[in-house]
């Protein structure tokens, strides 16, 4: 038996999805204000017009506009201190994408890729990552989306980008190919396919390979990517917008077994203008699908096995510019994470009384990735098997996770 | 016209709304909750009521000798500015803010439009009203009158010069218009898609809307303003735009003037005031790209008379009664250091000519 025929062993196969760890990365593109969700600074100068509520954690209080997260802040950790070193969108996304600065001629690959790879099983039908991004446009995200996300792990292990306007397109084997003509078909393409490549020692070969198995894998599992075949009521629950739509989406991927789900939603969080006036949306939006999924994934069995993560490229200034918004601010910004190795009710790190600096526990990308990486079960400090290169480790520096919130 | 001798006044933080009071005096509504009294000339400004979030209206009532001001608390307040308890009545009037309020002409109702933008759509749509988006009230005796229906967020609110019409403008550029004489009738709806952007560059929403609505003085047609559409909601680049309304009596209603696009640039509008000669009005806000903030009209032609940029976010535009001053009111951006003294909130005031 195959590989791909082991794990169509029913029993076999829930055994591996039980023990898969998953990770869905919400990611808040254009960079989210602190001060309109995690860390609010009512009263102040700064503090802008919502105030805050108290938390189901005693002493931890959290913008208004998140009243259903505030009410599972016992399985919520938030980093209230994160400071990093870019103020540009381009530069945030890398960092915070890849958890560390450039470093030419060598591309890092990004969160994704990296999980990808060390969460990934073997014949997977489901890409190992995923990128659900419904909004095709997004100025530099746009850029980002466009470029190498793998880096030097190569293309096996880049996003399939689904959503949205993006189908899968020509995934259905055509009514008048039999089954066996297919694999018969397939066979012949692998033959000819090595033969070339052991030839040749084409690395070019070896990449049309893997996008033949990934076609493949997803000719077998498109239909998991139809919001159509979702139920009705938990479309409902999730709230009608395209983020809330494709966050279910992820929900019900890893429920399949994706490893990484990444759900973006072009850069709706950069709001240099009309700050309040957009804010008074996106966040409630936020608050129900992390409330949703978070308790969907628990009364699934999945939360101790998937780790969610909410967070943009950096936060956004205090002060209030002549345009009614705020700008970028990457020196004191916050984020929240929840289920697989984290300390639920935990708030680490804090700012002064404006939020303009970080007065306790500053934590940059790399303790940011040790912790997710720490908190899947997987070695920060490991180096990547790589020939012909320079060392590189999953996390550099030796960088610490952030303890505190890991359980 | 023309707009000369520009003074210029600071205030803690930004202004929002703007009124005349009795001889004249001047009280403003700020960012910091504050209702003021503006001592122009000797630039000391009293604190006479206090919100709980950001004031957003401030109105004089002559018949009652009260002010009532408004608030993102989603409270309006009547005030005596003379009295020593001067907080005469607070009144919960909506669960979310007091977008814009404005006081019926013969300084007897106050009308407030609320409306919390959220999701309602795949495209983000603005989802139904969860409370009535206007409410009217008796200045008197502190009544709710009427409670009206529209798509929030409702960001505008005006009555018209005879104080039997309200009108109320929404971030989708929808205009309701209710003829209040005898209960409230709504006469007439029409939607302009020009107030809105659909975000196609970073973000799928809607932003923008009809910031402020005024009638022409005979009350035959609304002007509305605000920002014309844009796909990149981060930019604020959409037109610096005006229409001109009038309405029919099948209920819709009809554009019969606007912004020429030679004598415009880009910029959020958020205020427009007519001359108390009803020949010109002034419409004020933000620059973005362009030469120009503030700008007179002439009314009858809809042609621009004269412009300035006075280097500031200006959220209101008010004539003085005898119409020889124009006063604008707002702020530059908040002081990137916030242990600094608060001085961010500007008035300006200019001398009108009338060539």
């Amino acid at each position: 038996m195959s590989w791909s025929g082991l794990f169509g062993v029913p029993a076999f196969a829930e055994i591996a999805k039980r023990q898969q760890k998953h990770c869905i990365l919400l990611w808040l593109c254009g960079g989210p204000s602190q001060f309109e969700t995690w860390d609010p600074k009512p009263g102040t100068p700064t503090g802008g017009p919502f105030k805050s509520i108290p938390t189901k954690t005693p002493g931890v209080h959290f913008s208004e506009l998140l009243p259903k997260c505030a009410s599972i802040s016992d399985k919520l950790a938030v980093i209230r201190s994160m400071k990093t070193g870019a103020s540009e969108h381009t530069q945030g996304i890398n960092l915070l994408q890849r958890g560390h600065q450039p470093r030419p001629p060598f591309t890092r690959p990004t969160l994704g890729s990296v999980l990808a790879q060390q969460l990934g099983q073997l014949e997977n039908a489901l890409p190992n990552f995923i990128l659900l991004d419904p909004c095709p446009e997004g100025n530099e995200f746009k850029g980002f989306k466009a470029g190498n996300w793998a880096g030097w792990l190569g293309a096996e292990y880049a996003p399939v980008r689904v959503g949205g306007e993006f189908k899968i397109p020509d995934a259905q084997q055509l009514d008048s190919i039999t089954g066996d003509d297919h694999e018969a078909r397939e066979e012949l393409r692998k033959f000819f396919s090595r033969k070339f490549a052991n030839e040749n020692r084409s690395a070019a070969a070896a990449s049309y390979n893997a996008t033949f198995e990934r076609v493949k894998g997803l000719m077998s599992c498109a239909h998991l990517f139809d919001l159509e075949r979702l139920p009705q009521a938990d479309r409902e629950r999730y709230g009608p917008g395209t983020f809330g739509q494709h966050a279910l989406l992820a929900r019900s991927l890893v429920e399949e077994g994706a490893p990484f789900v990444m759900v973006a939603n072009g850069m709706p969080w950069d709001t240099h203008v009309f700050n309040h006036e957009v804010y008074q949306m996106v966040v409630p939006d936020l608050d129900n699908i992390i409330f949703q999924l978070t308790k969907d994934l628990e009364e699934r069995g999945l939360l101790e096995d998937t780790l969610v993560v909410a967070m943009g490229e950096f936060g956004r200034t205090p002060w209030i510019n002549q345009a009614r918004g705020r700008d970028h601010y990457p020196n004191a910004w916050s984020l929240a994470m929840a289920g697989c190795g984290i300390q639920g009710g935990a708030v680490v790190g804090a700012t002064d009384k404006n939020g303009v600096d970080v007065v306790e526990s500053p934590f940059d990308e790399e303790n940011l990735f040790a912790t997710i990486f720490s908190a899947l079960g997987i070695d920060p400090h490991a180096e990547f098997d790589l020939q012909g290169f320079p060392t590189f480790h999953h996390v550099e520096n030796q960088a610490d996770p952030i303890k505190e919130v890991l359980s | 016209m023309r707009l000369e001798n520009r003074r210029e006044h600071k205030l803690a933080s930004h202004c929002h709304d703007l009124c005349s009071g009795p001889g004249g005096g001047l009280f403003a509504a700020c960012f910091d909750g504050g209702i003021y009294s503006l001592d122009t000339a000797g630039g000391k400004h009293e604190k006479v009521a206090q919100h709980d979030n950001y004031a957003s209206g401030v109105h004089w009532s002559a018949a009652q000798g009260q002010l009532v001001s408004g608030g993102y608390d989603g409270k309006l307040k009547w005030i005596d500015p003379s009295a020593e308890k001067r907080e005469l009545r607070s009144v919960q009037a909506h669960e979310f803010w007091s977008w814009q309020s404005a006081i019926s002409p013969d300084g007897n109702r106050v009308a407030s439009s609320t409306g919390q933008y959220l999701c309602g759509g795949y495209k983000y749509e603005p989802a139904p009203e969860r409370e009535p988006s206007i409410k009217v009230f008796d200045l008197a005796s502190g009544e709710l009158l009427h409670a009206l229906s529209h798509v929030p967020p409702v960001e505008s609110v005006a009555f018209s010069n005879d104080g039997k019409l309200l009108a109320a403008g929404n971030l989708m550029g929808e205009v309701r218009l209710w003829d209040l004489s005898g209960g409230a009738r709504e006469i007439a709806r029409w939607t302009t898609p020009d107030f809105t952007g659909w975000g196609i560059i970073k973000g799928h929403y809607y932003t923008g809307g009809i910031f402020s609505l005024t009638f022409a003085p005979d009350d035959s047609s609304l002007y509305a303003a605000g920002m014309g559409s844009t796909t990149d909601p981060a930019a604020g680049n959409g037109k610096q735009l005006w229409q001109r309304f009038t309405w029919n009596g099948d209920g819709g209603g009809e554009k019969v003037g606007a912004a020429s696009d030679g004598e415009i640039g880009q910029g959020l509008m958020e205020s427009l005031a007519f001359h108390p000669g009803g020949k010109f009005f002034a419409m004020a806000g933000r620059l973005f790209k362009g030469d120009w903030n503030t700008a007179i009209f002439d009314a009858e032609s809809g042609s621009r008379v004269h412009h300035q940029n006075t280097e500031m976010r200006t959220s209101a535009a008010l004539f003085s009664e005898d119409g020889k001053v124009l006063y604008l009111a707002g702020g530059k951006g908040q002081n990137k250091d916030p242990e600094k003294p608060a001085d961010w909130g500007r008035l300006i005031t200019f001398d009108v000519v009338i060539d």
